[in-house]
């Protein structure tokens, strides 16, 4: 009778959860239903944001390609530096030294953003400033390097696992015929870990491309179509998050804003799902090997 | 030869190099925090609230630490318990039925959902149109939303973690499943799901971007009614630092965020390094 019960609630419990869950992207859709039907896809291809304008302009184009310069520019930093750390971990790292590395990773992942933030504006702005004489140092660089050493812990935890799990076949073979430590791991251990590797940067790049705080600290916020990765732009998080609150509920102002959100979310479905693609083609590469 | 050789310690050469800076650049962080923060991190900060012109240039955070407490507050008693259940859901009872890979396939692309679109759907669901307003239950409940995919998903390992030997002698001693749950798995579980709870309420103490949208406001006093706007650490240091307010009081409280959030963290390390009573 108890199990009966048991189950029934969890079964009830579980299936709200999924709607509720289910429901925020359904809502979210919908309160930026008008915009959409209204503009249709010049909302992404437009770079003309004047919201309160009348009519108002809303494309967020802008937005669209700072998130991802500053998403893409940081993965370009943090998959070179994760990987080999990942490989120094698992290969290299004498134990006393991986053992300090590894509880230092875990704990930084729960540091939070607007921290990183923090640290990145007084730190890292401030030196460009000083030292490269700019008039303010923030820009979709500054903010890819700190998106950087947020995602590093994500990425060389992955890949270390990744690079773990190769079966140990391969390294005897590899030893025996007298390869070399360093050589055998990029030759052997990193191609054969690519689908884990994917992983970590599949996991990097979405908590980089979601990122809010730390972005909106240092990319400097301003609504010019970014030119290099060196100039400023404005990112969706950042967006949404500076404009939410003086928006009018159920005004165009705000109705973009929700389709903001959603293109995130899309940009995001889209990266996971290209990469779940590619990971499911290494498999049978691997399988048939 | 030679040159094999030298593409071998040049490998090496980066290898390390990769490992030394990742150490470095995190530990450094820190370093700064403590170093440059560590001054202002007095008594008189923890207790008093933000005085001086702009508000914030001097006094304390007290209501900020009190706001951010009840924010946490809030979402852990909203998402513990759907987040064990559905855990249990999950790891128990749901076989290998097409709901339960439903479940969780949702709650796993829930868990990469960007924090600011919760706060996004947490505005126009909470705020605007259950009509809470900014109030400490919009944001509580926001952040409630965000961590609860952190919460099923530790708990979900944690439960299948348990050694299959348990329940392969409960089903042999025809014991109900429930009773194995209550009995025995999840007290042998119990450290696991614990430390995933404490992870989550680190996860939503730092979390910004949901409630600046949602719940936090520069200055509010100490009153912590449901419906009123709260301050917070996190929102307080954005602000102390973007409005130029106060560059001192901003390192401190950066400081004393960071040391909350290790403490919640390496006590959650510790409780899931730790295994449930009569492990093998």
């Amino acid at each position: 009778m108890a199990d009966t019960m048991a189950m029934f609630t969890s079964l009830v419990v579980s299936a709200c959860a999924t709607i509720l869950l289910l429901a925020i992207v359904v809502f979210i859709a919908r309160e930026s239903w008008p915009v959409w039907s209204s503009f249709g896809l010049k909302i992404i291809t437009g770079t003309d944001w004047s919201p309160l304008a009348r009519p108002p302009q809303l494309g967020l184009g802008t937005m669209v390609l700072s998130t991802l310069w500053v998403a893409l520019g940081a993965m370009f930093i943090a998959a070179p530096l994760g990987f080999s750390g990942a490989v120094f971990l698992a290969e290299f790292a004498p134990a006393w030294l991986a053992g300090a590395i590894r509880p230092v990773l875990n704990i930084l992942t729960g540091i939070p953003s607007v921290v990183y933030g923090f640290v990145g504006a007084t730190v890292l702005v401030k030196w460009f400033e000083v030292s490269l004489h700019m008039a303010s140092g923030e820009s979709l660089f500054c903010a890819s390097l700190i998106l950087t050493v947020m995602v590093l812990p994500y990425i060389v935890t992955t890949s270390e696992a990744a690079i773990r799990s190769v079966p140990a076949e391969y390294r005897q073979a590899a030893i025996a015929l007298g390869v070399s430590r360093p050589y055998m791991a990029l030759r052997v251990l990193l191609p054969l870990a690519k689908r884990g590797l994917l992983g970590a940067l599949i996991l990097g790049f979405g908590r980089a491309a979601g990122e809010t705080m730390a972005v909106l600290m240092l990319a400097g916020n301003t609504l010019h179509l970014p030119a290099s990765w060196f100039s400023k732009g404005e990112p969706l998080s950042a967006l949404i998050a500076l404009e939410l609150g003086t928006s009018e509920a159920g005004s165009p102002h705000y109705q973009a804003l929700f389709a903001a959100g959603l293109v995130l979310l899309v940009i995001l479905f889209i990266i996971n799902l290209i990469l779940t693609i590619i990971r499911k083609d290494f498999d049978r590469v691997v399988r048939k090997s | 030869m030679i040159l094999r050789s030298f593409l071998d310690r040049f490998l090496l050469a980066v290898f390390w190099s990769a490992g030394l800076v990742i150490l470095l650049v995190l530990t450094g962080i820190i370093g700064y925090l403590l170093l440059r923060g560590g001054s202002s991190l007095t008594l008189e900060f923890l207790t008093t609230a933000p005085k001086g012109l702009p508000l914030g240039t001097g006094g304390g955070v007290l209501p900020a630490i009190k706001g951010t407490l009840m924010l946490v507050l809030i979402a852990v008693l909203a998402a513990a318990a759907p987040g064990l259940i559905t855990a249990i859901y999950l790891s128990e009872y749901g076989e290998s039925s097409k709901f339960r890979a439903l479940v969780n396939i949702t709650i796993q692309c829930m868990a990469g959902i960007p924090s600011i679109v919760t706060g996004l759907f947490g505005y126009a669901f909470f705020v605007v149109y259950l009509g809470f307003g900014i109030s400490l239950l919009a944001g509580g409940l926001s952040l409630g939303i965000m961590i609860f995919p952190v919460i099923v998903l530790t708990a979900r390992d944690a439960l299948l973690a348990v050694n299959e030997q348990y329940r392969l002698a409960g089903a042999a001693l025809g014991v109900s499943r429930w009773y194995m749950l209550h009995r025995v798995i999840i007290p042998q579980s119990a450290p696991a799901i614990l430390s995933g709870i404490l992870l989550a309420m680190g996860y939503a103490a730092g979390a910004t971007a949901p409630i600046m949208v949602t719940a936090a406001v520069i200055s509010a006093g100490m009153s912590g009614g449901l419906m009123e706007p709260v301050m917070a650490l996190p929102y307080h240091l954005y602000i102390l630092f973007s409005q130029h307010i106060s560059m001192e009081k901003a390192y401190g409280t950066a400081l004393l965020l960071v040391l909350l959030l290790l403490f919640l963290n390496v006590t959650a390390l510790l409780l899931k390094g730790q295994h449930g009573k009569g492990g093998y």
